[in-house]
């Protein structure tokens, strides 16, 4: 726990003097370069647990990029620099899932269904048997639930940290995670049972 | 309230963090380059596109100043042109009425309408007095004292 808070006491030092530097033009894109290199794999990450896919993991990601680039001028500070970069990163991963749904409609696909042949097709999935079953399980649950259960499994992100990102209560963060934790268990326990399994 | 500590021997749970996901062999040390190659790409896009309007701009200016100026001069033109066409009309309607009553009428009809009875009863004087009166070289005095006596 100690680790952690270092961790993220250097990583605002870090995050102040790059914000600094990304406001003066001749040092814009060497700030920015930094800021790449420094969040490139944690944004990486979460984008990958709510998409699952690399390929379309790596578009999303390029995406957040550019709209941080695009955006930073429009950056006030009233959050941390990490707070907003999970903002944009988790808005953009809704959104290509919006985009996907939208025409899935069509095709009368579920959003569940897409996601699970998303990471069935996938090459860079490395999971086990007992793995690729969670994965299923927690791509049955709602798109607020899903994103509150990867950021607290898989991130350990403080739920004070999480209600900023996603702009919800701490109470509701809780509640969710814990709704997420209860359908996850109950999917395993059905599904452990079943041959294909 | 939710307590954590009641899902801590779930077997996923025990697992906690364990990712199964995997990147690409030097996926994120290429990515710095990709992406700001990415971002230059498209600030180089959206300076063209600023230039181009910079250029465009002034060019429709003009090209919409000439065309409110013909809008201008011909919607003047044409009301010009519509009363003008509409007066004429009128002209020509009236001219088209006479000429068809002429038309309408045959010839038997006309040479009665002229030597008609109207004629002889406006003009109820004979020759004889006719000519007594214009060689009576009466002045403009006489006459009208000679009206006024009668």
């Amino acid at each position: 726990m100690i680790v952690r808070k270092t961790s993220i006491d250097s990583i605002m030092t870090n995050d102040q003097q790059i914000l600094d530097a990304l406001r003066v033009p001749s040092t814009r894109e060497g700030a920015f370069r930094q800021l790449v290199s420094l969040y490139k794999e944690r944004l990486y990450w979460h984008i990958r647990k709510i998409v699952l896919n690399h390929d379309d993991t790596d578009d999303v990601l390029q995406n957040t990029f550019i709209k941080i680039w695009n955006g930073i001028d429009s950056f006030r500070g009233d959050s941390s620099l990490f707070t907003w970069l999970y903002r944009i990163a988790t808005n953009e991963s809704i959104t290509f899932l919006n985009q996907k749904k939208r025409k899935l409609t069509s095709s009368l696909t579920s959003e569940t269904d897409f996601l699970v042949n998303n990471l069935e097709s996938d090459p860079y999935f490395d999971g086990n048997h007992w793995q690729k079953l969670l994965q299923k399980a927690i791509a049955q649950l709602p798109e607020k639930q899903r994103i509150v259960f990867n950021m607290k499994y898989y991130d350990d992100i403080k739920y004070e940290d999480m209600s900023e990102i996603l702009e919800t209560s701490v109470g509701a963060l809780k509640a969710s995670y814990h709704h997420a934790v209860k359908k996850v268990e109950e999917f395993i326990k059905y599904h452990e049972t079943r041959v294909e399994y | 309230m939710y307590n954590e500590e009641e899902h801590i021997e779930s077997e996923f749970m025990k697992q906690h963090g364990a990712n199964p996901f995997k990147v690409p062999d030097g996926y994120f040390d290429s990515f710095n380059d990709r992406i700001m190659c990415k971002i230059q790409a498209e600030n180089k896009q959206k300076g063209r596109s600023v230039n181009f309007v910079r250029i465009l701009k002034p060019v429709l200016a003009v090209a919409a100043s000439i065309l409110l100026v013909y809008l201008v001069v011909n919607s003047q033109f044409t009301t010009h042109n519509v009363s003008r066409e509409l007066s004429m009309s009128a002209i020509s309607t009236v001219k088209d009425d006479s000429t068809l009553n002429f038309s309408l009428i045959d010839e038997s009809t006309l040479v009665n309408a002229i030597f008609s009875d109207d004629n002889s009863n406006s003009t109820d004087i004979n020759s004889e007095d006719m000519l007594a009166y214009l060689s009576s070289g009466l002045n403009e005095v006489q006459i009208f004292s000679e009206i006024q006596n009668n």
